[in-house]
């Protein structure tokens, strides 16, 4: 039962960061949304009884993957345009 | 010359031992608890990561060197090769675990079935986790600092 | 109209991928000779409690040393990327 309510609070957190990425506008805080997304995957994988999968997905998806977005937005502009 | 604020920056300061000391539990352990090489060392460059964010490039390449990054991948890879060829000297197939049940390093041996487990164990596995976890360290740092420089120097 | 239809092919999509889902078996894997093999004899042959690493390191050794070895081939091409020419002499840095 409580396992059950863990999936539900996890899948329903995926899906809402994953839309909080589309959005923001401000490409920083999309980033770090996208980031969440990557642990809230690795908590999954805990869940299902994986530990292994679950710290390189937090140490890539969450750490790495963060990080050279927000070296990418530091080489551009950090707010998104209005009009597209 | 493109930094974060303050708070980032002393935040970057203050995590940085804890997560890259985590980091090393996960690679010396790796024959005992979840995880091993490939996860200790990406772990460990999500701190140096953490560092190369907050800073800029000119104050990064004091505290990290290219150079030393580029021998320690090297070094770890030579290491997980040279462990397999070890036996070989002997008179073993590639890759055999001479070293497990032996009583030397890492030597002792252990029963059937759920134990705490012991550290002096596994034979070479700790060696390999140790050489694949230095070089994934090395490799996945190089990564983030390439990308860091070559926008520095564009803009420059 | 096209926000309409980008809708629609989302739809049709993620339905196909949940039928397919509905095909799948978790939590009752088919049986396999291999996977006895190694948690009756893995902890008395190589010593090791964790049988994880036991597979990747010890029985499946040359799948770790193809893995480091992509990793290591990765970094040299994102190295030689962000290499910068300065008239056919490659620029020295650090």
């Amino acid at each position: 039962m409580i396992e059950m309510l863990a999936h539900i609070l996890v899948l329903a957190g995926l899906v809402i960061s994953a839309l909080l990425v589309f959005y923001f506008r401000d490409l920083m805080a999309a980033a770090l949304a996208s980031g969440f997304f990557s642990f809230l995957i690795s908590l999954e994988f805990y869940i299902l009884q994986a530990p292994d999968v679950a710290i390189s997905q937090a140490g890539i998806g969450a750490g790495l993957t963060t990080a050279i977005f927000i070296i990418a937005i530091r080489g551009t502009q950090r707010y998104e345009e209005a009009g597209k | 010359m493109m930094r974060m604020s303050k708070i980032v920056r002393t935040c970057a300061d203050l995590m940085y031992p804890f997560v890259v000391i985590f980091g090393w539990y996960v690679i010396m352990h790796g024959h005992l608890t979840p995880g091993g090489g490939f996860q200790g060392g990406a772990v460990v460059a999500t701190g140096a990561a953490l560092v190369i964010v907050a800073y800029s490039y000119q104050e990064i390449t004091s505290m990290l060197k290219k150079a030393v990054l580029m021998v320690q991948e090297s070094t770890g890879l030579l290491l997980f090769i040279g462990a397999g060829l070890g036996g070989m000297v002997l008179g073993f197939p590639f890759f055999f675990n001479w070293l497990a049940n032996s009583g030397s390093l890492f030597g002792m041996s252990v029963p059937y079935g759920p134990n705490p487990g012991e550290l002096n164990t596994a034979g070479f596995l700790p060696l390999m986790n140790i050489a694949v976890g230095i070089e994934v360290w090395g490799g996945l740092t190089l990564v983030i600092l390439y990308l860091l420089s070559g926008l520095e120097k564009g803009e420059a | 109209m096209r926000r309409y239809l980008s809708v629609a092919v989302m739809l049709i999509l993620a339905a196909f991928l949940m039928f397919i889902v509905t095909g799948l078996t978790f939590g009752n894997p088919q049986y396999a000779d291999m996977d006895d093999y190694f948690i009756q004899n893995g902890q008395e042959q190589i010593a090791t409690n964790n049988i994880v690493t036991t597979i990747v390191f010890d029985y499946r050794g040359f799948d770790t040393l193809g893995e480091s070895t992509v990793l290591f081939t990765a970094v040299i091409g994102v190295a030689m990327l962000f290499r910068k020419f300065t008239g056919g002499e490659y620029d020295e840095d650090e």
